[in-house]
């Protein structure tokens, strides 16, 4: 009987009936339930998502799935953000291109994060998918607008290049004229991370005129606030836009174009940009801003004054990126305003500074927590916090998703009690139970990560820093938060102990960061030699780890699980503790 | 995803790794010293690339009216650049105050002499010229330092 169940639906009727089935997570179980299902779901996958690109190979990818039609992935370790991450690492994705050339002719969207890539790269991506829409190059380096020039040329059907906060050699402005008269077909262009003062500036507004479905457009600094009209008359279907360079001398005439040009703008909901902005030339927005969904004024060097004009203009306001000059004044504003309020993210204007040169305190982050029903997700810099305003915030909000606060100086207390901030944070996890991500700073000892590890059970993504007192906070870590997929740590007194007997644990999660920790030489080379499913990499720029005594702590140590064993491009300052490769050096 | 598979849960460490249990997060000094590091135990804390945040991006190289030519400085392990205005300085010397002032370091350039025992005290200043290339600071008259100059790194010795 059961037999015959196996066999009672056509695969022709599973393969529809799995195409409803987009999420990675639902596919993957799926392909579990029976070797039938597996091979039937297999060539009938388009879209795959690899969160670390030396987890496997590509042939192991093209293998199992023939068909795919768009990939995602992504390279250095997070930390690689912070500069911790020397260059040369690795993350290349041209053999990927290379493989995916010849075995998926007809494959449409790339999307990166954190690789380098080559013109090569990109020469390849244009010569080779004949129907290639979608690149996204998020954080990624290595290319020039060489690159550019011949994915625009190429690619007759593109309909989204978004290459947001990468680094760009910028050789030319000239590669935006390489887009043929003929592309219509954009819905999405992000060049705001290029840095050349020149654009050509007549071939962008060419292009943006002629792709009626142009959605999304972020300029860069090159263009300049007189020119903004023009791009937005011709394009008054856009619902994101980042500006350029949003500064000049005040002139009525230019202020009065520009006004209108954003109120022809009846879907836009989303700015960016703002480099260097004269709040003068703000209230040309004040039209839009009662649509405006997403702001982000992180380059917008304005004072908290202009701020709590222009946010206070924005009832529906879901997500705010902004400087630390929007003070504790700004984000009580925020509160009362801004009730659909979900994501704050709140940038230091002077990270190195020795004093504070804002007013911003745990205050602003507990009125928004506390006006602000909906918000989930959090990032914010200040320079002090209290177990009390933690508390509250936790109190408040309880379905935050995600946590981040970096108090700029570490290891600072509780500024009133001058206690660690154990309790704060053990409030946060315990309160928030659908917390997914979360970053500690400030002064904390092994407690904080026992309330994580009873507690944190949703938790995906912990960042220490400066944080514990000894192996017991990481095991705590390790043995109690059952999702967690990537730890990253630094300057921690963590050492071999938890590490070691937690060995399993790190298999059943992405990847583990370390670095300035007390992981020794020997605990790496024994974790590589036990686990083969594990890549364990020593990273150190000074000297090879084995020329000094076993029991030295390693610089900074990289742990991932991977079904392609141990990477063969890896630089100098890298190495494997697999044990077969380490023997053969 | 299958599930993994381990026959243990945990790698017991042998005993002979010198691993204590105390509370101490330092390395070993010695080693350090070998190393050429100079790991403060003391605060302030070394800490490189703190606070963790994304290198500004899509910055203008350098803005240049009549009166001001401001560059970019890097020191080398902070992400995070300042920019100086060239015009305001008259010589190397006022640069190289400015600079030891503002990075609270003594900078090593062409006309500078160095205690070469305390070597870690001290960064190297180079600049970028139009043609890509870095260069030490000091070499050629200042006028045409200001003409070649695209932006300065600072770097450790």
């Amino acid at each position: 009987m059961q037999k015959k169940m196996a066999y009672s639906f056509p695969d022709e009727v599973l393969e529809q009936v799995f195409s409803f089935i987009q999420s990675d997570k639902d596919r993957n179980a799926v392909s579990l339930v029976c070797k039938s299902w597996d091979e039937i779901e297999r060539w009938c996958r388009r879209k795959v998502f690899i969160g670390n690109c030396y987890a496997v190979s590509p042939r192991m990818v093209i293998r199992r799935f023939p068909e795919v039609r768009s990939i995602k992935l992504k390279g250095k370790p997070h930390f690689a953000d912070f500069n911790l991450v020397p260059d040369g690492w690795g993350g290349y994705v041209l053999p990927w291109i290379a493989e995916m050339a010849g075995a998926y002719p007809w494959l449409e969207e790339i999307r990166l994060k954190r690789m380098v890539v080559t013109d090569e790269s990109l020469e390849l991506i244009a010569k080779s998918f004949k129907n290639f829409k979608v690149l996204v190059l998020f954080s990624c380096e290595g290319f020039s607008t060489d690159g550019l020039a011949a994915i625009a040329a190429s690619c007759k059907n593109l309909r989204e290049l978004d290459l947001r906060e990468s680094e760009v050699d910028d050789l030319s402005g000239h590669w935006l004229a390489h887009f043929p008269e003929t592309c219509t077909s954009l819905v999405s262009l992000n060049i705001s991370c290029l840095r050349s003062d020149e654009v050509s500036f007549s071939a962008l507004e060419r292009l943006v005129g002629r792709c009626p479905n142009l959605r999304s457009l972020r300029l860069n600094r090159a263009v300049t606030l007189d020119k903004i009209a023009n791009i937005l008359r011709r394009a008054p279907q856009l619902v994101d836009f980042g500006t350029g360079y949003y500064a000049a001398e005040l002139q009525p005439d230019v202020f009065s174009n520009l006004a209108g040009a954003f109120s022809s703008c009846k879907e836009l909901k989303s700015l960016s940009g703002f480099w260097d902005v004269v709040p003068a030339y703000l209230p040309a927005l004040y039209s839009i801003c009662p649509r405006l969904t997403s702001l982000n004024l992180s380059y917008a060097t304005i004072q908290s004054p202009d701020l709590i004009k222009l946010v206070s203009h924005c009832p529906r306001l879901q997500r705010l990126l902004v400087l630390d000059y929007v003070e504790d004044s700004g984000l009580e504003e925020l509160a009362s305003s801004c009730k659909d309020l979900q994501e704050l993210r709140v940038f230091p204007s002077d990270p190195f500074g020795a004093e504070p040169n804002v007013s911003l305190t745990e205050q602003g982050l507990v009125a928004v927590s506390l006006g602000c029903p909906k918000l989930r997700s959090v990032l914010y810099f200040c320079r002090r916090m209290s177990n009390a305003a933690l508390v509250t915030i936790a109190q408040n909000r309880p379905n935050l998703t995600r946590f981040r606060l970096c108090i700029i100086e570490p290891k600072t207390p509780d500024y009133l009690t001058l206690e660690p901030l154990d309790v704060g944070f053990g409030a946060i996890v315990e309160h928030c139970k659908d917390l997914r991500r979360l970053s500690l700073s400030g002064l904390l000892t092994d407690h904080v990560f026992e309330y994580i590890g009873t507690y944190g059970k949703k938790l995906e993504m912990l960042s220490v820093a400066f944080a514990g007192d000894s192996d017991l906070g990481l095991h705590h870590v390790l043995s109690g938060c059952e999702s967690l997929r990537k730890l990253e740590i630094r300057d921690c007194p963590f050492g071999d102990k938890a590490l070691l007997a937690n060995a399993a644990k790190l298999e059943t999660m992405r990847s583990l960061w370390m670095s300035s920790c007390a992981v020794s030489f020997g605990a790496c080379k024994l974790l590589g030699q036990k686990m083969p499913k594990l890549n364990v990499e020593v990273i150190d720029e000074t000297e090879p780890p084995d020329s000094r005594p076993e029991s030295c702590p390693v610089d900074k140590l990289y742990i991932y699980r991977s079904v392609a064993g141990p990477r063969f491009d890896m630089p100098p300052f890298v190495w494997t503790m697999d044990e077969a490769v380490r023997i053969l050096h | 995803m299958g599930r993994p598979t381990s026959s243990s849960s945990s790698i017991d460490s042998p005993n002979h790794f010198a691993f204590s249990s105390t509370a101490s997060s330092q390395r070993d000094l010695t080693t350090d010293l070998r190393l050429g590091l100079s790991i403060s135990i003391a605060p302030p804390f070394v800490r490189e690339q703190w606070p963790p945040m994304k290198a500004a991006v899509a910055e203008e190289e350098h803005e240049c009216n009549s009166s001001t030519f401001y560059v970019k400085v890097y020191m080398e392990g902070i992400p995070i650049g300042r920019k100086l205005d060239l015009l305001a300085h008259e010589s190397y010397y006022d640069l190289i105050r400015t600079l030891e002032h503002m990075f609270h370091t003594n900078i090593i350039w062409a006309e500078a002499e160095m205690d070469r025992d305390h070597y870690e005290k001290y960064h190297v200043l180079t600049y970028e010229d139009k043609e890509g290339d870095w260069m030490m600071v000091g070499d050629v008259p200042w006028e045409m330092f200001l003409s070649a100059v695209r932006r300065l790194k600072i770097s450790k010795c």
